[in-house]
């Protein structure tokens, strides 16, 4: 029994087990399995030595195919259904497409799973950050009004969901791989949907088919690589790669794009909101997003100085284009979002590039902000149900409420942004390498202006927020509310990951000790030390007002976006990926 | 030995440049213009005040601010990375930000929005010039950048996208709108007094320790070039400075990213295919 | 022993208020500052910031619409801190001496350290005023200054006093004319 099974099966399993079982036995066995799950994928990275590498029999192709059918079927089913047009067009599209793969007979056979340093990174965030979010979810979950089945239904659901990532993770094999595509599309659909209102309903349809078109692209990527390269294999594929014929993986990275909600696909992960909040904090740190990144890692070696310089400015264009729009935003889940879909841009963009420091970049920016955005996501779930805010407005003066929650969301949006924290450092090694680029290639300048201004909207969002939770005037009275442990538990664990990820960063180098502990004394001990001793001789003034004794009211700032820009953007990006597929096509 | 002395004076040193720039502006305007120690007697004053504080948050910030810029000018001393120094001071601008955000102050919240939006205007600049220094001398290290020939005349378009920084930065005409003195009363300064004011008095001056140490780095190993840019565009702000009006925050972002943007993307690819 | 008083006088930063003048004296003010008589010379600068001040420059006789501002901007000031009175309205109320709006002078409200005649004053007399101020300015402690009337005790916790709230709204107290 290899781990990678062990990862896939385990949490299969529970999720069967969960949907019977009551709420105690329900909550042991998940954390146990939570922790079991998350020292396998620990264990997995000190064991590993070289690429494991299996091909599975017969019959599980055969159970592949079959699931595969089922799901379609169901997609088709669900179109009918809910009389989704779209949904239905594309599920018969893929449908047929399906068949033709079926039809086409590839020859050169390679491994169907195969693990590599990549896969045992990714195994860490889904098993451990996704692990620490299902525990969140076990409270959460009993606070929504739904009918005990339901409920258990729903963490087996988050289960089934780290099942279906932990493999295709593993797999090498592109026809599993879009099994697996479509259930993890199934699950969010799912997920989303799972309210059952009408919004909910309809974002979830959104999602399926806008989903969907990955599933469409891949399956083109599959005939093309079927007829021109005669396999079905990742490895395969990349290893006997024409330079001149790139169709299957061009097709491979829109699929990425897709799921990495990039613009102009970004509605669905932002309809994803209306689910419950562990939901978009699976969905946006954990699993789902992360397979874009992931795969254009997979793909990288096989790109063309074309398709990785279009990639790379497509992603930096998101990443600039997503932090603009979140400017805009009020809705804390919605800003999250926007940044979620900038900062997957971002890794694609790297993953695009292919050098060994921008491959080490992505992989540290998708380990940190997995940790930051599971975070941040568990805080929006705490001010949704302990304190009803939903808005960035209304969080005003939280400060003295509950510090403790004010705290996290800082850290939170810190690591996002400024040393010593891992996403800087990767935001900090994609201009290196993007800078060394541009001497082989000066259209990289774009996508060093992109990633320059989106990282400055980016800071401009994430302390518009910040501010927001600070403000604080000496006459009000603190009151301290209470947060369940189940809610902050999993909050520190992620601190602690931080915290680890931090010392992790400091044992590979990726910044010397200097710009890692000076700053991190300096700045954080020093001016308490001052404070302290000036502080007992200050007196406490009124703020200045031009002597107006009347109370004021301080809102947020906000940048007005016309939704022209909007427009610009997603046609811009769409022109993006249509030079893309013609390019390689010429 | 020399660089630790230049790390802890640079406080100092950035006074004396403060105090010489308000004569130097004087008498450009016909004026006899305040002692040149006049910034330390400031310093004395402020510490024998009275001290008072709105809440702490606030003046720890206030206090994290300096101490920041403080390590950021040490770096830029001590030649470290030069990206990573931009992003430090970066998170500087950062915390003083946040201060002026945490008071319920009118003045501050709109200080801090004009600051945070003028870091939205010269931070991609910054970038830039560091990715030029790179392309330059194949490294971000501020020492080696040090090591080589002077690079001003192949980032010329780049340094005069800095000349558009710079005024941001020292709170200058056309470009002061984040200060605007009387306008909007020192915007994020407003709620600080005492010896916490002197704090934020302080890195005032370090702030011009960086941004002409940033600019002293485009002469290279030329000392006495750097000394002339020096001298040469000390000058020319004051002159800058004295002779135009403020200008709108908003037409601030508009010219200071298009024109500067422009310049910075063609010196870089002008230098790509050089 | 390092005497820190004694730069108290090489860098006065001015508060300049306007209780109600006709402007003839804040020009006058301005053209003090400028380059003709150039006050920053002795160091001045015109901060506009009661928090960073320590010369509260005021015009005018105090209309009653002004009269809480005027108190809220005194207790702001950091002390060591002097006041004076710029122009003859705002010592006695000058030409609006008596009038149903105003309230004759500043002194019925805050300490006044300085008071400089003339309707309008001319610029070297506040150069002048000013220099007189900082003599005593030297000599003050750091003692909290009160206001003389919408004005209450300060409270302390901790070992921290509390000013927030010691300059009063008109409707706040009972007050007698
Ligand atoms: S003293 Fe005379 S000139 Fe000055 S403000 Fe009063 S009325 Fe006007």
């Amino acid at each position: 029994m290899t781990t990678y099974t062990l990862l896939i099966a385990a949490p299969l399993f529970f999720a069967l087990v969960v949907m019977v079982s009551g709420v105690v036995i329900r909550n042991i066995f998940a954390i146990a399995f939570v922790i079991g799950l998350s020292f396998l994928s620990i264990s997995n990275i000190f064991v590993f030595h070289a690429p494991t590498e299996t091909i599975l029999p017969h019959f599980f192709h055969n159970l592949f195919i079959l699931l595969d059918g089922m799901v379609l079927l169901f997609f088709l089913w669900q179109g009918v259904k809910t009389k989704n047009s779209l949904v239905k067009i594309f599920a018969l599209f893929q449908i047929v497409l399906y068949v033709v793969v079926l039809l086409l007979s590839p020859t050169l056979i390679s491994n169907d799973v195969l693990i590599d340093e990549i896969s045992s990174v990714m195994y860490l965030i889904i098993n451990i950050v996704g692990g620490i979010i299902i525990v969140y979810a076990l409270k959460y979950i009993e606070s929504e009004e739904f009918s005990r089945a339901k409920k258990n239904g729903f963490i087996a659901m988050l289960f089934f969901f780290l099942s279906v990532m932990n493999f295709i993770v593993s797999t090498n094999n592109i026809e599993i791989f879009f099994l697996l595509f479509e259930l993890t599309t199934l699950c969010s659909y799912i997920l989303i949907g799972y309210r059952g209102d009408e919004m909910s309903v309809l974002n979830a349809q959104k999602a399926l088919w806008m989903n969907q078109i990955g599933g469409v692209a891949i399956l083109v990527a599959l005939i093309f690589s079927i007829l021109q390269y005669k396999t079905v294999y990742f490895d395969v594929l990349i290893a006997n790669i024409d330079a001149f014929y790139l169709l299957p993986i061009v097709f491979l990275a829109i699929a990425a794009f897709v799921k990495g909600a990039s613009i102009p696909f970004d509605k669905w992960l932002l309809g994803a909101m209306i689910a419950p909040t562990p939901v978009s904090a699976i969905l946006h740190s954990a699993t789902m997003v992360k397979i874009a990144p992931y795969l254009m890692l997979k793909l990288a070696p096989a790109m063309s100085g074309f398709v990785s310089l279009t990639i790379t400015l497509l992603g930096t264009f998101v990443f600039f284009a997503a932090s603009l729009l979140a400017l805009g935003k009020d809705y804390f889940k919605e800003i999250l979002g926007y940044s979620t879909i900038a900062l997957l841009g971002l890794m694609m963009a790297l993953a695009a590039i292919g050098t060994p420091e921008a491959i080490v970049a992505c992989l540290t920016l998708i380990v940190f902000h997995a940790i930051s955005k599971a975070l941040l996501f568990l805080q929006a779930g705490i001010l949704e149900k302990s304190f009803h805010l939903k808005y960035v407005n209304d969080i005003d003066g939280l400060i003295n409420n509950s510090p403790l929650v004010v705290f996290f969301i800082i850290v939170g949006f810190a690591s996002l942004t400024i040393p010593p924290f891992g996403a800087f450092i990767a935001k900090f090694m994609a201009i290196e390498t993007i800078a060394s680029e541009i001497i082989k290639n000066p259209l990289y300048v774009f996508a060093l202006i992109f990633l320059a201004l989106g990282s400055a909207f980016l800071t401009l969002l994430y302390f518009k927020v910040v501010t927001k939770l600070f403000v604080k005037d000496v006459e009000t009275k603190t009151v301290d509310i209470k947060i369940s442990k189940f809610y902050t538990i999993p909050s520190y664990l992620l601190l602690i990951l931080l915290v680890v990820g931090i010392y992790i960063s400091f044992e590979l180098e990726l910044l010397s000790s200097l710009e890692i502990i000076v700053p991190l004394f300096l700045v954080a001990i020093v001016p308490l030390l001052f404070a302290l001793i000036l502080f007992k001789k200050a007196d406490r003034v009124k703020e200045y007002n031009c002597g107006e004794k009347d109370d004021i009211q301080l809102n947020m700032y906000y940048f007005h976006m016309p939704s022209v820009i909007k427009k610009d953007i997603a046609i811009i990006a769409v022109v993006g990926m249509c030079i893309l597929i013609l390019g390689v096509l010429l | 030995m020399i660089e630790i002395l230049l790390i802890l004076f640079a406080p100092i040193i950035g006074g004396f440049i403060y105090g010489f720039e308000r004569v130097v502006r004087a008498r450009m305007q016909n004026r006899q213009g305040p002692p040149l120690l006049q910034p330390f007697y400031d310093m004395f004053k402020l510490i024998d005040k009275q001290a008072f504080i709105v809440n702490p948050y606030h003046t720890i910030l206030g206090i994290m601010h300096f101490i920041t810029l403080w390590v950021v000018v040490a770096f830029i001393i001590m030649g470290q990375n030069l990206l990573y120094v931009i992003f430090l001071h970066l998170l500087s601008s950062i915390f003083l930000i946040l201060a002026g955000f945490s008071v319920k102050s009118i003045y501050s919240h709109i200080g801090s929005n004009r600051e945070l939006l003028a870091a939205l205007a010269y931070e991609p600049i910054l970038i830039m010039i560091a990715v030029g220094f790179f392309m330059v001398n194949g490294s971000f290290d501020i020492a080696v950048i040090r090591e080589h020939d002077a690079s001003i005349a192949s980032l010329f378009l780049l340094f005069l996208a800095y000349l558009m920084v710079m005024p941001i930065k020292l709170k200058k005409s056309p470009f002061d709108a984040t200060e605007a003195h009387q306008e909007i009363v020192g915007g994020v300064e407003i709620e600080f007094s005492g010896i916490f004011f002197e704090f934020l008095y302080m890195a005032k001056w370090l702030e011009y320790i960086f941004v002409y140490l940033l600019l002293m780095l485009f002469a290279g190993d030329n000392i006495f070039l750097g000394i002339g840019l020096f001298i040469g565009v000390f000058l020319l702000l004051n002159l800058i400075d004295n002779a135009t009006a403020r200008i709108k925050m908003k037409h601030l972002i508009k010219i200071v990213l298009s024109l500067g943007l422009t310049l910075g993307m063609c010196n870089l690819i002008g230098l790509a295919y050089v | 022993m390092f005497d820190l008083k004694k730069y108290r006088k090489k860098s006065p930063w001015i508060l300049h208020y306007n209780a109600g003048s006709c402007n003839g004296c804040d020009i006058e003010i301005l053209a003090s500052l400028a380059p003709k008589y150039d006050l920053e010379r002795f160091g001045v600068i015109n901060t506009g910031n009661p928090k960073q001040s320590d010369i509260f420059l005021v015009t005018g006789p105090v209309t009653y619409r002004s009269r809480e501002r005027l108190v809220e901007l005194y207790t702001q000031m950091p002390e060591p801190k002097v006041v004076i009175a710029v122009g003859s309205c705002t010592c006695t109320g000058g030409v609006f001496r008596d009038m149903y709006n105003v309230e004759d002078g500043i002194d019925r409200y805050i300490p006044v350290d300085v008071y400089i005649a003339g309707c309008a004053v001319s610029p070297e007399l506040i150069i002048d005023g000013v220099v007189k101020a900082l003599e005593i300015l030297e000599k003050k402690s750091k003692e909290m200054e009160k206001a003389l009337k919408l004005f209450k005790e300060a409270t302390s916790e901790n070992g921290v006093i509390n000013r927030r709230n010691v300059a009063l709204k008109v409707g706040e107290v009972h007050e007698e004319n």
